[in-house]
């Protein structure tokens, strides 16, 4: 069998033409698709949040819970932690012996605390540029 | 959005070519008229896509056959009974009033439905588009050479298909 004249044979069959009524209906088609929208905020107000959730509703939901879920335990915790807050203020005449207590402990152990003396503080307070470079070349 | 006579020029032109490319692909014309229909919304909704295009038909053969590989695939993890449907497959040809030429066409029908997809849409564009290699192999996104190769291993196996009807005819 020739290869050349098979395939002339098959390039000789005629094919189907397509059907006359599909031109006016794709075309229509075509036509309602493009066919001008208003802008979906005015036209449908009652659906603009389903675009702005598009195309995952179910994460921006997830999302949300978590957040409620987050204040939920904020509210139910939240005097609590002012209470804490509150405590350490109200301090009693006992609490203030024990730490007078263990103040003095602390110096019998390590010593007095020694301050720092005055004159270590005046070498850092701020002069202008000018009066320091006269002080390093008086020194 | 694409003007109205502008589509219309544009089916004028190239429905035909589509209808028969796609049909030989899909072997259903229902599929294929859905995948022609989104190729022409495709182009009336993003009229930029032809910007700079200077072979269209080759560019509208490969919008189609992209569709058609979406289309097969969704239709193929919908439908468990998808080999029962290609055997019901619709012939690509022409009815004819003589018995041989019917006869023909029947087995040439049965032995594309059988080709690889790749193999028939290579063929189909080379036989009865005429493009060249190098277009097809654009249209198709492969290489010049597989598109060659692809055409000869499915004329290789239409010919010994088609042998014995082919000598009976001649």
């Amino acid at each position: 069998m020739n290869t050349e004249n098979f395939e002339e044979r098959l390039r000789n069959q005629p094919l189907r033409p397509i059907p006359t009524e599909w031109r006016e209906e794709i075309l229509a088609a075509t036509k309602v698709a493009v066919r001008p929208r208003r802008p979906s905020f005015d036209a449908q107000p009652h659906l603009w949040w389903r675009e702005l959730l598009w195309p995952s509703p179910q994460a921006w939901a997830s999302l949300a819970a978590v957040w409620l879920a987050i204040l939920a335990v904020n509210f139910s915790t939240g005097n609590g932690s002012q209470v804490a807050a509150k405590g350490p203020q109200q301090s009693s005449p006992e609490l203030i012996a024990v730490l007078r207590q263990h103040e003095r402990l602390m110096v019998e152990l390590i010593g007095p605390h020694e301050k720092p003396a005055a004159g270590c503080l005046k070498q850092f307070q701020f002069q202008p540029r000018s009066e320091l470079r006269n002080n390093t070349l008086t020194v | 959005m694409r003007s109205e006579s502008e589509l219309e020029r544009l089916y004028d032109e190239h429905a035909q070519a589509l209808f028969a490319f796609l049909l030989n692909f899909t072997r259903h014309e229902a599929d294929a008229r859905d995948v022609l229909q989104e190729v022409f919304l495709k182009l009336a909704n993003r009229p930029q896509l032809l910007d700079g295009v200077l072979e269209v038909r080759a560019f509208l053969i490969r919008l189609a056959h992209n569709q058609a590989i979406d289309l097969m695939r969704r239709r193929a993890t919908r439908e468990k009974n998808y080999d029962q449907l290609a055997a019901e497959s619709e012939t690509v040809f022409a009815p004819s009033a003589d018995p041989d030429e019917v006869a023909f066409r029947k087995s040439l029908a049965e032995a594309l439905g059988e080709l690889p997809t790749d193999q028939c849409a290579v063929i189909h564009l080379k036989l009865w588009e005429g493009i060249t290699f190098e277009a097809i192999a654009e249209a198709l996104s492969i290489s010049p050479n597989t598109a060659a190769s692809r055409y000869r291993y499915g004329i290789d196996k239409l010919r010994d298909r088609l042998r014995p009807i082919y000598e009976e005819l001649k």
